[in-house]
């Protein structure tokens, strides 16, 4: 196998310690960065988006090679911006205020890094405010919004009409999820997405930014 | 042993069904109460409960949902706000033997707050009509380690390292196998194991960390001549064999709309394990009208007409803000329902 399939299937293993082995392997041959996270990180962490989806495997093994996958892209991701290379969309997620449960936004914003977006975790218990002063600082594509309480998830309602008033929500996609989160409910408070799982959520940031 | 199965079947004989939504929180509104006092003070949790009780007469009552009893009397940080459940805060650091071993001196059996959840029960069980059954809750042994380590450590323990996951959850079980028995005691008909981030594991794991410990469980609600049941939130489609190898008498099931479909899960479960649920708390209850509610209930009412083994329930706990007209007309078309075949 070559260093970049070592690498994918390594990432898809969740052995974090060969993924760095490789990562390193591959920077030391001389291969192209993008080349290097598009051949070996991106397609790893699709595999592992698939096979959830497909009920192969579950949240323990996702998370071991999201980590695996992050541990590596810490070494390539100081160089990917020193060479200049940019991301294919940068995300500001969090979840929202009154919820303190954090799993499920960090499994779906690993997944969108190892999916080649600019991930700004903003963390847990975020407020309206704080997620417009993000988005005003940081810019991004998207903005992720996760609750696991059906009582918070009331919150994410509150986010999205913070940003109308603010005339900022024509400025950017919101995606929602989470538990008690549901597309029909995504639809009645006006986000431009909702995903079930941390793989979907690839392909519907994907999607929403037409790639 | 095998009462609610009675109750179920002979229900089903006079073709009309149990109804027994998940409400609490509602209760603390029409108690004119808070959470934060209710999950602090029996008295005032029994004023809660005793409030849904009177005004919508379901034929089952738990306690206020609260995964946070078995932590908090284990000593984690727990956060309580007046009107949202307890909450234990994320543990940071690493947790390894010498954390484990310092968890088993404490004496969590003598927790004041655990202990309010008893006489809690006690209260029901001894203020409430017979025809009400009287229902705790326990938090399962996987989440209960979650809580404990961190749900994502807990997570990559299991991939990692599933012999020491293994051992927090032994020692997890241990003490809810306590605070059953306390329970039990106290005279809960029904003990309900919630294992909420069971949902995350897949089969093998569930079984290892999960089942094979609720089975103990099981046992000792058996002995007491109680029913025990299964909850896990979300879509559990891929875990309903390890629940029903667990022995339980019944399996509370989430919402349509997370991918639960009652009526197929029905035709593969065996007679003797009670289906309960699943009415979407939040689109439905919470979000929807009067109308929308009669509407839902009626249809999964249709749908499970031609088994005997069901609960009308919701797919989850209700929260604080759940439209008590909304409720009333679960409650409605729940007890107006006449089986059809």
């Amino acid at each position: 196998m070559s260093v970049l399939e070592n690498l994918k299937e390594n990432v898809i293993a969740g052995n974090e310690s060969k993924v760095l082995e490789y990562t390193q392997k591959a920077l030391d041959e001389g291969i192209d960065l993008e080349k290097i996270l598009n051949d070996g990180f991106i397609p790893g962490m699709d595999v592992v988006g698939n096979k959830f989806q497909a009920n192969e495997i579950y949240v323990p093994e996702m998370l071991i090679s999201a980590k695996a996958m992050k541990a590596g892209m810490k070494i390539l991701e100081p160089l990917l911006t020193e060479a200049g290379v940019e991301p294919i969309g940068k995300v500001v997620i969090g979840t929202v205020k009154g919820d303190l449960h954090d799993i499920g936004k960090n499994l779906v914003a690993m997944m969108l890094e190892g999916g080649g977006f600019e991930v700004i975790d903003a963390g847990v218990d975020i407020t309206a405010q704080k997620f417009m002063d993000l988005v005003k600082e940081n810019k991004p594509d998207i903005l992720g919004l996760s609750a696991l309480l059906t009582t918070t998830m009331m919150e994410m309602k509150n986010v999205i009409d913070a940003f109308k008033e603010e005339g900022l929500r024509d400025d950017i996609k919101i995606i929602v999820g989470g538990a008690p989160v549901s597309e029909d409910y995504a639809k009645d408070i006006d986000a431009d997405g909702y995903s079930r799982d941390a793989a979907s959520a690839v392909n519907l940031a994907k999607k929403l930014l037409g790639k | 042993m095998g009462r609610l199965l009675d109750l179920v079947n002979s229900s089903y004989s006079e073709k009309r069904r149990i109804v027994a939504p998940l409400i609490g929180f509602p209760g603390v509104k029409m108690a004119h109460s808070s959470i934060k006092l209710a999950q602090q003070n029996h008295e005032e949790h029994f004023k809660v409960v005793a409030s849904l009780v009177d005004k919508f007469k379901p034929d089952i009552q738990f306690v206020l949902m609260d995964l946070s009893v078995e932590a908090n009397a284990l000593g984690l940080n727990t956060l309580f706000s007046p009107n949202e459940s307890a909450t234990v805060l994320k543990k940071n650091g690493a947790f390894g033997v010498k954390e484990l071993d310092s968890l088993r001196k404490i004496e969590f059996s003598s927790d004041s707050r655990l202990l309010g959840y008893v006489k809690t029960i006690e209260l029901m069980k001894s203020r409430f009509p017979a025809s009400v059954k009287v229902g705790a809750y326990v938090t399962g042994p996987y989440t209960l380690a979650g809580l404990i380590i961190g749900a994502e450590e807990a997570g990559l323990m299991a991939a990692r390292h599933p012999e020491k996951l293994e051992e927090i959850c032994v020692f997890t079980n241990e003490c809810i196998m306590q605070y059953t028995e306390l329970l039990l005691s106290a005279g809960a008909d029904a003990v309900c194991v919630l294992e909420p981030s069971g949902v995350m594991l897949g089969p093998s794991h569930f079984e290892k960390f999960s089942m094979v410990n609720v089975k103990n469980i099981v046992k000792l609600c058996h002995t007491a001549d109680s029913d025990c049941v299964y909850h896990v939130c979300g879509n559990s489609t891929h875990l309903i064999e390890k629940m029903v190898e667990s022995g339980v008498d019944g399996l509370s099931l989430d919402s349509k709309d997370v991918g639960v479909d009652l009526s197929e899960i029905a035709k593969n479960i065996p007679e003797n394990i009670v289906l309960i649920g699943n009415i979407s708390p939040s689109r439905t209850i919470v979000y929807g009208s009067p109308k929308e509610v009669r509407e839902e209930v009626k249809a999964l009412l249709e749908s499970m007409d031609s088994f005997p083994n069901y609960v009308l329930s919701t797919g989850c706990d209700l929260p604080l803000e759940t439209p008590v007209d909304n409720i009333s007309a679960f409650m409605e078309t729940g007890r107006n329902y006449t089986i059809s075949v």
